[in-house]
C-alpha cells in the first residue's frame, strides 16, 4: 500500500504529462468491450438526480410555481426579468464575488505557507495534525452556532471579557459581518487547503532546492522561484475548490447570520433559498439558481484554461 | 463494507413515507396530526393537552410536533406543498391563509361551523376576521389575543431614576438619552426576526396617520408606501435607531429563543414593545422578575400632530387553526372532534389565563379578574376589546410573497440601509401581489 | 527520478533540512498564530460546555471552571441526541456505501473500456464536478415531492449519492490507471473475467483512493445541512447537523447547553479521525495532487 501511495503523487506535475499517455494508451488497447455496463449505475444515478434536476432548474425558471399548488405553470420569461432588474440580485451577486475573491486573497496565502510550514515540520507533526484537522471535522451548522455564540455582542466572550473593542457589534454591523463571514469561512477551510498544499510541496523534488542554494539563490527567492511555480496545479485545484465552494456556501451563512443583517450578507445561495422556499417564488428562486450554474461553470472553465493545455491533459488524458 | 448494504437497505425503507397510501394530514386510522409552535408556557399546556386528549380517546389520538417560530413559517409551506401538511395548521389567519386557500389546501369550515354553534360561539365573533377569506372561514380562531404591548422595567426605571414611562413620542425619544447616559439600553429588540421590528412601524403609521395608511396599503392602491404620513413614521423610525435607542447587537437577536425577553428579565434594557404574550415568557424563565411587580406596561405614545386614535392597538387576533384539505376522512373528524372539545376546553382557557395571557374564549373575560395576574390580563383585554381598530400584524395581512418583501426591506430600514422613500418606492412595487 | 524523490520526500526530513527550513520563519510564524486561531475558539467550547448555566455570565469566559458539570451534556442527550445520532450514521453509510461502490464500477470502466459510451460518460461525469448541489435543490424538491420521497431519510440519501460520484469517479479513476497493465494482463489470460478483474485486482490495490473518498464524502455527507433542513421536517428524522440548529433555536440563551451540543455532534467524527488519520490524511495529499 505505502508504495501505491508513493508512486501515485509522482505522476503530477508538467513532468509527468509524458508517461500518462503511454500508459492509458496500453490500458484501452486491451479488448474490454464488456466493461462498459459497468458505468451505468454511476451514470443513471448522476444523470437522474444531478443532471436532470439541473435541466429542471432551467425549465423551472420560466415557470410560476408557489410551492404550494400542486404543480407548476407556464410564464414566459417574467421571472428572468424581474430578477434582471432586481437590485437584491445583484447585490447578492456582488456579495458572492466579493466574498469568494477575498476568500481566496485571505485563505490562500495562509494555506500556502501552512502547507510549506507543515510539510517541513516533524517534531509536532502529530499534534498539529490533529488540531490544524480539527475545524474540517465539525460541520457548518456547529462551527457558525458556536462562533454566532462567541460574538454575541451581550452574552458572548468579548461581552463577558469587558473588553469594549472586542465587543464590537459583530454580527449586526452590516460592514463587520461580512469580515466576520470571510474569517469564519477561512477557519473552516484553511486547513484542507493547507493539506492540499502541503501535498504538493512534498512532491517538489529536493535537487531543484539544492541546486539554486549552489547557485547561491537566498530563502525568499528560492520560494518565489522554485516553491510556487511547482505548485501551480496544486494552487488550480485549490482555488478552484476555493472558489466554488464559497460561491455556494449556504449552510454557515444560512446558520450565522441568515443573510443579515438587512441584505449585507444575502449571497446569491441564500437569496435562492429565501426566494423559493420562504416567499414562496420557486421561479424566481430558478433564475438565481441557474445564474449559479453559470458562474459556477464559467469560473470552472476559466481557471482550467489559466492551469494551461498541461494541467487540463493530465486530467483528460486518463480519461 | 458490502455486508452494510442489505442491513442499511432495511433500515432506509423503514424511515421513509410509504407510496400513494402515504398521503399527508397523518394518515392512519383515528390519527391526526398537529404542528405547534415551541417555546413555553404554550408548549407545555399544549403537551399536557394532547396527552389527555389522547387518553380519553385511544381511537383518535393526535400527534403534535412543535417548532420555533420562524423555521415552522418556512416549514409549513414546503411541508404544504408536499402535500405532507399536517391535519391541523397553526396559522395566523390573513394573506398567508389567503394563498392556502387559493391552491386549495386549506378546508372550508364556514359550513361545519354554522351547524356547531356551539364551536363558533366559543370563541368572540371579532375573532373571525382574519380567518375568513372571500366570504369563508378557513380557520378555527382559538387560543389567545395578542396585542402588542410596550412593556418597562420598572427596577431599571427606578435605578436611573425616570419617574414614569413616556406618554408622547418626544417624551420617549428624551427618555432614550436618559438611559445611554446612565450606561443601560434603552429599548430591546430581536432585530434578527424582523418581524419584531415590523410592530415599531405598525404603531407609528397609526399613530401618525390613523389606520388608512395601512388600509390603502392592504387594498393595493398605488404609491400607498409613499404617503406622507407613512415617510414620516419610517423617518421617526430611522431616528430611533440613529439616537441609538435600541440595544446593540439588536440585529442579530432573534426572538425565537426569546433573547429579547431575557433582556428585560436580566437588567440589560428598559424597556420592550413586544406581544403580550411574552408576559407569560417572562413569568416563566425570569424568575421573580414578574411576580416580584418589576414588569409595568404604557400604550404606544402619541405623535404629536398625529392623526391615529390613541387607543388603536395591533397584534394578532387570535390564533387560527385550519385543516388541511389532504387529510384522510378519519383524520378530519377527529381534528373536529378536537376543535369541538379539546382546543379550547374550560381546562385549557383556564390554564390560558392562569398564565397571564387574553384567551378569546367567550367565558374567558369573567376569568380574569380571579387571576394572579389580573392588572395585566384587564388591561391587555381592554386594550383588545376597547381599540377602534385592531390592526393584525402586517406581515400575516399581506401574501407571503409581499410579507417577506416587507420583512426584508424593515431589516434594511433599521440597519441604516436604506432611506425612508427607497423603502416606499420598494415597498410600492410589492403592491396588489 | 520520481520514484527516488519520493522516497525521500517522503522519509526522514534529515536530508531535506535545508530544503525545508528556509521558509520556516514567516510561514512558522505563520503556523503558530493560525494555531492559535484555531484553538482558542475551540477551547472557549470545551470549557464553557462544562460551565453550569448560572455561571455562564458571571465568570471569566476564559478560564475553565471551577464546578465543572456534565449538566449540559446531559441535557442535549435528554433531547433525542440518540436518535440524530442514529440518523445520521444511517444517511452516510447509505449514501457512501452505493457511492463508492458504484463510482468505482464507473472508474473502472472508464480506464479500461473502449467505448463511445464510456467516454461521454467520462466527459458528461467531469461536467458534473462544476455543479454545486445548492443550485438544483429547487427541481429536487419537486422531484422529491413526486417521488413520494419527502420527510425520508431516502431524500437526503439519494442527492448525496449522485453528488458524491463525479469526484469519486475521477479520484478513483486516477488510481486505477495506475495499476501496471502487465497484472490486468495476467489477469485476462487466466480467463478471469472483466468483472472478477475489477474487484480481485483492481479494487485491493487502490484502496488508499477507497479510503480516501468514502472519508471524503462520508464527512461531506455527515456534516450536510441543506437537504435535510428542506426534505425533512419530522423530528425524529432529524440528522445532526439539523438538530444542532434546531436545538441552537430553542436554547440559544443557555450557552453550555448549545456548545455541548457542538461538541456531541462533532465527538464521533473526532474519535474516528484520531484513529483513521494517517490514512485520511495520505489518502488526501495523494488523491487530490493529481
Amino acid at each position: 500500500m505505502a508504495t501505491t501511495t508513493g508512486t501515485a503523487p509522482a505522476r503530477t506535475g508538467p513532468g509527468a504529462a509524458a508517461p500518462a499517455p503511454g500508459r492509458t494508451s496500453e490500458h484501452r488497447s486491451t479488448k474490454t468491450g464488456s466493461v462498459a455496463w459497468m458505468a451505468i449505475p454511476a451514470v443513471a444515478f448522476f444523470a437522474f438526480f444531478g443532471a436532470v434536476p439541473l435541466v429542471g432548474v432551467f425549465v423551472l425558471s420560466f415557470m410560476q410555481w408557489d410551492g404550494l399548488s400542486p404543480s407548476p405553470t407556464w410564464l414566459g420569461l417574467g421571472n428572468w426579468t424581474s430578477i434582471l432588474t432586481d437590485p437584491v440580485m445583484w447585490r447578492a451577486m456582488g456579495l458572492t464575488f466579493g466574498i469568494m475573491i477575498f476568500s481566496w486573497l485571505v485563505q490562500t496565502p495562509i494555506s500556502l505557507l501552512l502547507g510549506v510550514f507543515t510539510a517541513g515540520t516533524q517534531k509536532y507533526r502529530a499534534v498539529l495534525a490533529v488540531l490544524y484537522f480539527l475545524p474540517l471535522l465539525m460541520s457548518a451548522a456547529a462551527i457558525s452556532i458556536a462562533f454566532k455564540a462567541l460574538l454575541d455582542p451581550n452574552f458572548g466572550l468579548a461581552a463577558s471579557l469587558g473588553v469594549p473593542w472586542l465587543a464590537l457589534n459583530w454580527l449586526g454591523d452590516p460592514t463587520l459581518v461580512l469580515f466576520v463571514v470571510i474569517f469564519v469561512l477561512s477557519w473552516m477551510y484553511v486547513p484542507f487547503h493547507s493539506l492540499l498544499y502541503q501535498g504538493g510541496v512534498q512532491q517538489i523534488p529536493k535537487q531543484m532546492y539544492e541546486a539554486a542554494s549552489i547557485d547561491g539563490a537566498g530563502t525568499v527567492r528560492q520560494f518565489f522561484s522554485i516553491t510556487l511555480p511547482q505548485l501551480k496545479y496544486t494552487i488550480i485545484t485549490s482555488s478552484t475548490l476555493m472558489v466554488v465552494g464559497s460561491m455556494t456556501a449556504f449552510d454557515l451563512i444560512f446558520v450565522l447570520t441568515g443573510g443579515g443583517p438587512g441584505n449585507s450578507t444575502r449571497v446569491l445561495a441564500l437569496d435562492m433559498y429565501l426566494r423559493a422556499f420562504r416567499a414562496n417564488q420557486m421561479g424566481p428562486g430558478s433564475v438565481i439558481a441557474c445564474l449559479i450554474v453559470l458562474i459556477g461553470l464559467g469560473l470552472a472553465l476559466f481557471l482550467r484554461r489559466l492551469g494551461g493545455k498541461d494541467a487540463n491533459s493530465s486530467q483528460m488524458e486518463g480519461l | 463494507m458490502l455486508a452494510m448494504a442489505p442491513l442499511a437497505g432495511a433500515a432506509l425503507s423503514a424511515c421513509g413515507t410509504s407510496g400513494p397510501g402515504g398521503s399527508s394530514g397523518g394518515g392512519g386510522d383515528g390519527k391526526a396530526s398537529w404542528w405547534y409552535l415551541s417555546g413555553d408556557p404554550n408548549e407545555t399546556i399544549r403537551k399536557d393537552n394532547i396527552a389527555s386528549w389522547n387518553e380519553a380517546n385511544a381511537d383518535s389520538t393526535i400527534d403534535i410536533t412543535f417548532f420555533q417560530n420562524d423555521a415552522y413559517k418556512t416549514k409549513i409551506k414546503t411541508a404544504i406543498g408536499a402535500g405532507q401538511a399536517p391535519t391541523m395548521i397553526y396559522g395566523w389567519g390573513g394573506g398567508t391563509l389567503a394563498s392556502y386557500a387559493a391552491a386549495g389546501q386549506v378546508m372550508d369550515l364556514t359550513d361545519w361551523l354554522d351547524q356547531n354553534p356551539d364551536v363558533k360561539n366559543a370563541v368572540l365573533p371579532a375573532s373571525y376576521g382574519p380567518a375568513t377569506i372571500d366570504g369563508k372561514v378557513y380557520a378555527y380562531p382559538n387560543e389567545n389575543a395578542s396585542p402588542i404591548i410596550f412593556y418597562y422595567n420598572k427596577r431599571v426605571f427606578e435605578k436611573v431614576g425616570v419617574s414614569a414611562p413616556p406618554t408622547t413620542w418626544d417624551e420617549l425619544m428624551s427618555l432614550v438619552d436618559t438611559f445611554n447616559q446612565a450606561g443601560v439600553a434603552p429599548i430591546g429588540l430581536a432585530g434578527q426576526s424582523r418581524w419584531t421590528s415590523m410592530m415599531w412601524l405598525e404603531y407609528l403609521f397609526d399613530r401618525q396617520g390613523g389606520p388608512q395608511v395601512f388600509d390603502a396599503i392592504f387594498k393595493g392602491e398605488a404609491d400607498a408606501w409613499s404617503n406622507p404620513d407613512a415617510i414620516a413614521a419610517l423617518t421617526l423610525t430611522q431616528d430611533l435607531v440613529k439616537a441609538k435607542g435600541f440595544i446593540q447587537g439588536f440585529e442579530s437577536i432573534t426572538a425565537d429563543s426569546n433573547a429579547d425577553q431575557a433582556l428585560m428579565y436580566t437588567d440589560k434594557v428598559a424597556m420592550m414593545l413586544h406581544g403580550s404574550w411574552t408576559y407569560a415568557g417572562m413569568k416563566n424563565d425570569g424568575g421573580d422578575f414578574v411576580s416580584g411587580g418589576n414588569l409595568g406596561w404604557f400604550d404606544f405614545p402619541t405623535i404629536s400632530g398625529g392623526k391615529g386614535d390613541p387607543k388603536d392597538t395591533c397584534g394578532n387576533p387570535g390564533q387560527y387553526t385550519s385543516i388541511s384539505s389532504g387529510a384522510s376522512e378519519e383524520a378530519v373528524q377527529v381534528a373536529k372532534d378536537f376543535f369541538a372539545k379539546g382546543i379550547m376546553s374550560e381546562e385549557i382557557v383556564q390554564k390560558f389565563v392562569d398564565s397571564g395571557q387574553v384567551c378569546i374564549a367567550a367565558s374567558a373575560a369573567d376569568k380574569f379578574a380571579a387571576s394572579e395576574d389580573k392588572d395585566f390580563l384587564e388591561y391587555a383585554y381592554g386594550l383588545t376589546a376597547n381599540a377602534p381598530v385592531f390592526q393584525q400584524s402586517w406581515d400575516q395581512a399581506l401574501s407571503p410573497a409581499t410579507a417577506e418583501a416587507l420583512l426584508s426591506n424593515i431589516d434594511q430600514l433599521f440597519s441604516l440601509s436604506i432611506t425612508p422613500q427607497q423603502f416606499a418606492d420598494n415597498m410600492n412595487a410589492t403592491l396588489g401581489q | 527520478m520520481a520514484t527516488a524523490t519520493d522516497s525521500s520526500t517522503r522519509g526522514a526530513t534529515t536530508s531535506r533540512s535545508r530544503s525545508s527550513k528556509r521558509p520556516n520563519w514567516v510561514g512558522g510564524l505563520m503556523g503558530w498564530v493560525w494555531l492559535g486561531v484555531i484553538v482558542v475558539p475551540i477551547y472557549w467550547i470545551v470549557i464553557t460546555s462544562l460551565k453550569p448555566s448560572s455561571e455562564y455570565f458571571t465568570t471569566n469566559p476564559l478560564l475553565p471552571s471551577a464546578s465543572p458539570t456534565f449538566d449540559a451534556y446531559q441535557l442535549v442527550l435528554e433531547n433525542d441526541f440518540a436518535r440524530y445520532f442514529i440518523n445520521s450514521v444511517l444517511v452516510t453509510l447509505g449514501a457512501v456505501v452505493p457511492a463508492v461502490l458504484i463510482s468505482f464500477m464507473a472508474a473502472f470502466a472508464i480506464v479500461r473500456g473502449k467505448s463511445r459510451f464510456l467516454r461521454l460518460s467520462s466527459g458528461f461525469l467531469l461536467m458534473g464536478l462544476a455543479v454545486p448541489l445548492q443550485a438544483t435543490i429547487i427541481p429536487l424538491y419537486l422531484m422529491i415531492i413526486r417521488l413520494q420521497l419527502y420527510n425520508s431519510l431516502l431524500a437526503v440519501i439519494l442527492p448525496s449519492i449522485a453528488f458524491a460520484i463525479p469526484l469519486a469517479v475521477l479520484v478513483l479513476g486516477n488510481f486505477i490507471r495506475d495499476v501496471p497493465n502487465e497484472l490486468f494482463e495476467s489477469m485476462r489470460l487466466d480467463g478471469t473475467s472483466e468483472w472478477g478483474t475489477a474487484w480481485r485486482l483492481a479494487f485491493p490495490l487502490v484502496r488508499p483512493a477507497i479510503v480516501t473518498v468514502s472519508i471524503y464524502t462520508g464527512l461531506q455527507v455527515w456534516n450536510g445541512f441543506l437537504l435535510p433542513l428542506i426534505f425533512t421536517d419530522r423530528q425524529e428524522l432529524r440528522v445532526l447537523p439539523l438538530a444542532l440548529w434546531t436545538f441552537q433555536g430553542q436554547y440559544s440563551v443557555n450557552v453550555p447547553a448549545v456548545l455541548a451540543a457542538v461538541v456531541l455532534s462533532t465527538l464521533p467524527i473526532v474519535v474516528f479521525y484520531v484513529i483513521g488519520r494517517r490514512q485520511l490524511v495520505s489518502g488526501l495529499t495523494a488523491g487530490f495532487s493529481k
